[in-house]
C-alpha cells in the first residue's frame, strides 16, 4: 500500500465522519422533538417524567447510531482513484441511511405501543372506578 | 509511536464520554427511582450515587482494559479506523446497557402502577 492509497483511505474517512455524525444528530433532532408530544400523553401530562423519559431515549438513540457508524467505519477494499474512493463512500453511506430508517421506525413503533398501553390503562381504570364506587345519582 | 497518540486520544474521548453520559443518566434517572421507592428522597438519593460510582468504575475498568490487545498503528488511516473501532465497539456495549436499564426500569415499574396511569 503506497502513500496515494492511503491517501485516499484518509480523504474517504474525513468525508464520511462528519456526514454520518451530521446525519444522526438531524434525525435524532428532528425525532425527539415531535416524540414529546408522544411522552406528554403516555405519562398523562406529568412534565417532569415525560421530560426525564424522552432524555434517556435520545441518549440511547445517539449512543446506538453513533457508536453503529463509527464501528463500521473502516473501509477494506484499497482505495486506488476518486471513482472507487466514491463508490465506496457512498455504499457506506447508504447503508447507514437506510439503517438508520430502521431506528427511527422502531423507536416510532415504541412510542405508539407506549400510547396505546397507556390509553388501555387509563380506560381500565375509569372502568374499574366506577363499577367498584357506583355514584349517588346511579 | 502512533500508538500513544491513538492511547491519548482514546483516553481522553472515552473518559469524557464516560463522564457525560453518566451525569446525563444520573440527572435523569432519578426521577424513575424516586417513584421506586415512593417518594422517599434520601434513600432515591444515596442508591442514586452508589450507581453512578459503579457505572464510573466498571466503564472506565473496562475501556482501559482494552489497550491491551490494541493492533499496531502505522499510518493515519490505520489510526483513524482503529480508533473509531474501538470507540464504536464501547459506544455499542453502552447503548445496549442503556437500553437494558430502559427495559428493567419499564418491568420493575409493571408492579406499581402509578407510571404511566
Amino acid at each position: 500500500m503506497n502513500t496515494e492509497h492511503i491517501a485516499y483511505i484518509v480523504i474517504a474517512y474525513f468525508c464520511y465522519l462528519p456526514i454520518a455524525l451530521g446525519l444522526t444528530w438531524y434525525v435524532a433532532h428532528s425525532l425527539f422533538r415531535n416524540s414529546i408530544v408522544f411522552m406528554k400523553d403516555i405519562f398523562n401530562g406529568r412534565e417532569e417524567i415525560a421530560l426525564a423519559t424522552n432524555t434517556l431515549f435520545r441518549i440511547g438513540f445517539y449512543l446506538l447510531n453513533i457508536g453503529f457508524a463509527l464501528y463500521i467505519l473502516k473501509i477494506r477494499e484499497p482505495l486506488s482513484s476518486t471513482q472507487t474512493t466514491i463508490e465506496a463512500l457512498s455504499f457506506k453511506v447508504g447503508g447507514f441511511s437506510i439503517y438508520l430508517g430502521i431506528m427511527l421506525f422502531l423507536n416510532l413503533y415504541l412510542f405508539f405501543r407506549g400510547k396505546r398501553v397507556a390509553k388501555q390503562k387509563r380506560l381500565g381504570y375509569e372502568m374499574n372506578k366506577r363499577y367498584n364506587n357506583p355514584g349517588p345519582q346511579q | 509511536m502512533n500508538n500513544v497518540l491513538a492511547y491519548t486520544i482514546y483516553i481522553a474521548i472515552t473518559l469524557y464520554l464516560i463522564y457525560w453520559i453518566g451525569r446525563m443518566c444520573h440527572r435523569n434517572g432519578r426521577i424513575f427511582i424516586l417513584k421506586l421507592y415512593r417518594g422517599d428522597a434520601e434513600s432515591t438519593d444515596t442508591i442514586n450515587n452508589i450507581l453512578l460510582l459503579a457505572y464510573y468504575l466498571f466503564n472506565t475498568g473496562y475501556a482501559l482494559l482494552r489497550l491491551k490487545n490494541w493492533e499496531h498503528v502505522l499510518s493515519v488511516a490505520q489510526l483513524v479506523a482503529s480508533l473509531s473501532h474501538h470507540l464504536g465497539l464501547l459506544i455499542l456495549i453502552l447503548a445496549v446497557t442503556h437500553y437494558f436499564n430502559i427495559g428493567l426500569i419499564y418491568f420493575l415499574s409493571k408492579r406499581h402502577h402509578h407510571f404511566t396511569s
